[in-house]
């Protein structure tokens, strides 16, 4: 059974409506979350953490077959991730150092694509995004990352390798629990639909086609959440946007040397609205440029000063690679709500205490 | 008699307070000619400073000359020039059927994305002893103002987010509430945050946005975020302060620090942080991105290529640039940037004025040395938005609290307000170069405005030659 192009997922436009009585859906969250052991007992979500393990050794499965190494991820250090819009970074005290806990493995993926060459984490992430995000289903303030990078890749050739992983992990998934998907969560899916390759948008195609389905899409900017849902009912299937536009990623996203302004990066998007499933690129490795693109995001590049005698030390560190949000995928294949429903003790931002 | 008697009794009883709040305040004044006894007058007496008869607390209109430097000051150069006729009273007149009064002059809109009852900012200011410490009576009089409301950099690394880490100085937090509370009521106003090199260290933007306490007003569209890429007195250098040693210890992790010979005092040294044209276009996309709803400002001093920063912003889609000239800045600078660095604020009106011609759209605002409805006028008329100021907004908090800091403005409202209404205009935006002449020739071409020895020589002629000259 294929899935229906132009089709926003039931799930997607439930959550959308709980979405609209926000003081209610709030109530709701902080109940779901507060006695979360209560519904995971359920069978639906029994059924969803089996899935998750499925699809987490499927990915595993894949990339070991790929010549990629496990790597165990950091958990704190003196720097972290500064890429996540408007999210605040958790801090310890170590020894009387302020350390962070990682909002993503990314600035270690590089430090490990330098020794092992083909590398990935299954890495726990702590993003403390800003209050109304809690209410869009796509965004969790604990969540896990299988993160991918290789040393001497292209930001094509790790697009090709997300694609591929999805792909593998999709079938995998269905295979094995297509039975109860369709029974205990109405969830279909059709892998033939994520064979590879996948439409290819340039984020300027995407603006454009965006603006005739009708939403209004600044050009230059991220896309729009409303924008990227139009585009991914359109699409009917799982997309790629590449080439973003510089001044809307982290910096470690390379600039096309030849086109400056354009970053060498792509999204995956799922479709039926349920947004972005990964997100890679090419890495600056320069340090006066990576010095430069710190500097657009107002901070002091001296606190990164290990990562950037690394490079210094190790030049040229080329390498590509991307992030695959563990429990937004669970969400994907399973047909859920909201990344609430895809993890066990889901925090969100605002509400505790929760389990 | 009687009359003449209280009125005599009256202003007696003024001067007094007036000299009494001067003796207990600190020289906020800076002495350095700067009329701190007209912003006494007008934080005391709000528009009743307006007449100097009969109140006589503070000599009125003396020369502003700076101990530093005399750059030539607006109003050294420029006069309003009021016409004749005037259509814009009549289309009052025949709307309200009365001789309109300056009372009539609107002065609310926008300024940089907030609702205001007059284009007028507390400028960014905040670390310093003296701004931190007039920090609440400014916050509270603003929102009751209905006026902006900035807070300076490293507010809240020296001194607290949310609990104080010194003494007497509010947190970041406390000095966002009591402005914040007050101006979400009457829906005007709004509050910029600034973020240093130092404070993104700590993520103080990424934590605000986050800040369960301050979420409702970034939803009202209460909150901007100002980008400093320098201030007037010391454009191209970062934010000094004197701090006590132990205080100096503690901060010693991010900050540059210079400590006093055997002393118990330390100079701390914020980086100016550095900027290109693409690292500043770059900063904008980045918290367009990050912070959707947020106001971004940016600040900018004397500056040569300042149009090209407003250019920059303007493109990205900024909500207002703040251009501080050399006579700006409230907090410590060293001698040398004070007496040479820096182009005066008449050159950052003049990049306003180009920058109008050139059609940047976004919202440019002056500042340096500004603080009357005259300024306000002048500034509006040559194309800028609205103006900030500093140093007048702490004298009149030192002189009489939030209500010194609500007189204050009023008297600035009401002075803007003849003025406009004497020019014809009946809303602060329909303000235009037409309105200024300038007594200098050169500044009046580079201006754009009329010569005031030659009024024939009208404006547009001004315009062309200032395009020729630029």
């Amino acid at each position: 059974m294929k899935t229906a192009a132009g089709r926003v997922h039931p799930s997607v436009l439930e959550l959308e409506r709980m979405a609209r009585d926000r003081a209610g859906f709030l109530e709701f969250l902080r109940g779901w979350l507060s006695r979360s052991w209560r519904w995971a007992r359920e069978d639906r979500y029994r059924l969803v953490f089996r899935v998750q393990a499925t699809a987490l050794a499927a990915m595993r499965e894949y990339l070991d077959s790929r010549g990629f190494t496990e790597v165990l991820a950091p958990v704190i250090g003196p720097v972290t991730d500064p890429g996540i819009r408007g999210a605040k970074q958790a801090t310890v005290d170590f020894y009387g150092f302020e350390y962070k806990i990682m909002s993503s493995a990314i600035l270690y993926k590089q430090y490990m694509a330098a020794s092992l060459g083909r590398v990935y984490f299954a890495a726990p992430n702590v993003r403390l995004e800003p209050l109304d995000s809690a209410l869009t289903g796509r965004h969790l303030a604990e969540f896990y990352q299988l993160d991918v990078e290789a040393y001497g890749a292209s930001y094509r050739e790790a697009s090709r390798l997300a694609e591929e992983l999805l792909y593998h992990t999709v079938r995998r998934v269905w295979e094995e629990h297509w039975r109860q998907l369709e029974t205990l969560l109405g969830r279909t899916l059709d892998p033939e639909a994520h064979k590879p390759p996948l439409p290819r948008l340039t984020h300027g195609e995407a603006v454009r086609l965006a603006r005739e389905l009708g939403c209004r899409q600044p050009e230059g900017a991220e896309l729009r959440w409303e924008c990227e849902r139009a585009l991914s009912a359109h699409m009917g299937r799982p997309f790629l946007v590449v080439e973003y536009p510089r001044g809307a990623r982290g910096f470690y996203d390379r600039e096309d040397p030849a086109r400056p302004g354009v970053l060498l990066d792509f999204d995956l998007i799922y479709p039926e609205g349920f947004g972005e499933a990964a997100s890679g690129a090419e890495r600056e490795y320069e340090p006066a440029r990576v010095v430069a693109r710190m500097r657009e995001s107002g901070e002091d590049p001296a606190k990164y000063r290990w990562y950037l005698e690394m490079l210094r030390e190790l030049h040229p560190l080329r390498t590509a690679g991307f992030g695959f949000g563990v429990e937004r995928l669970t969400r994907y294949l399973c047909g859920l709500r909201g990344v609430w429903e895809a993890r066990p003790y889901p925090k969100l931002p605002g509400i505790a205490p929760t389990p | 008699m009687a009359n003449l008697a209280s009125r005599l009794l009256a202003a007696a009883r003024l001067r007094l307070e007036a000299l009494r709040a001067r003796l207990a305040g600190p020289p906020l004044g800076g002495g350095c000619g700067y009329p701190e006894g007209e912003i006494v007058a007008r934080a005391i007496l709000g528009r009743r400073a307006l007449y100097p008869r009969g109140y006589g607390a503070v000599a009125f209109g003396g020369p502003r000359r700076g101990c530093r430097r005399s750059p030539p000051a607006m109003e050294d150069l420029l006069v309003l020039a009021p016409p004749a006729f005037t259509p814009g009273r009549l289309e009052v007149l025949a709307e309200k059927f009365r001789e309109p009064l300056y009372s009539d002059v609107e002065t609310g809109g926008t300024l940089g994305g907030f609702r205001v009852r007059l284009p007028l900012a507390v400028a960014s200011m905040g670390s310093t002893d003296v701004a931190s410490r007039y920090s609440l009576a400014i916050a509270r009089g603003a929102a009751r103002a209905g006026v902006v409301y900035g807070v300076g950099e490293n507010v809240a690394t020296v001194r607290g987010y949310d609990r104080r880490l010194t003494r007497g100085h509010p947190s970041l937090l406390e000095r966002l509430t009591a402005y914040l509370s007050e101006a979400a009521e009457r829906g005007l106003g709004g509050v910029t945050i600034q973020q240093s090199v130092e404070d993104a260290y700590d993520e103080l933007w990424n934590r605000v946005y986050s800040d369960k306490r301050i979420d409702p007003y970034i939803d009202e569209g209460m909150v901007a975020f100002e980008v400093k890429v320098g201030q007037g007195a010391k454009p191209g250098l970062g934010g000094v302060i004197r701090v006590p040693r132990g205080e100096a210890e503690r901060l010693s992790r991010k900050y540059r620090l210079d400590f006093d010979p055997g002393g118990r005092w330390a100079t701390r040294y914020s980086a100016p942080a550095t900027f290109t044209a693409e690292i500043l276009r770059g900063m904008i996309r980045n918290m367009r991105t990050s912070y959707p709803r947020v106001r971004i400002w940016v600040k900018l001093g004397g500056f040569r290529d300042a149009l090209e920063a407003v250019r920059i912003a303007a493109g990205e889609g900024a909500d207002a640039v703040v251009l501080d000239g050399g006579e700006g800045g409230t907090g410590l600078a060293p001698i040398p940037a004070l007496r040479h660095l820096g182009l005066p604020t008449i050159a950052m009106a003049a990049a306003a004025r180009r920058a109008r011609e050139l059609g940047y759209s976004v919202d440019i605002m002056l500042s340096g040395g500004l603080y009357s409805g005259f300024h306000l006028v002048a500034s509006l008329a040559l194309g800028a938005s609205g103006i900030a100021a500093g140093r007048p907004f702490l004298i009149a908090a030192a002189a009489a609290g939030p209500r010194g800091v609500e007189r204050y403005v009023e008297s600035v409202l009401v002075e803007a307000q003849m003025l406009a209404s004497a020019l014809g205009k009946y809303r602060l935006d329909r303000l235009g170069p037409e309105d200024l002449a300038a007594v200098d020739p050169h500044a009046a071409r580079a201006l754009g405005v009329a010569y005031a020895l030659n009024p024939q020589w009208g404006a547009a002629a001004a315009r062309e030659a200032g395009r020729a000259a630029l």
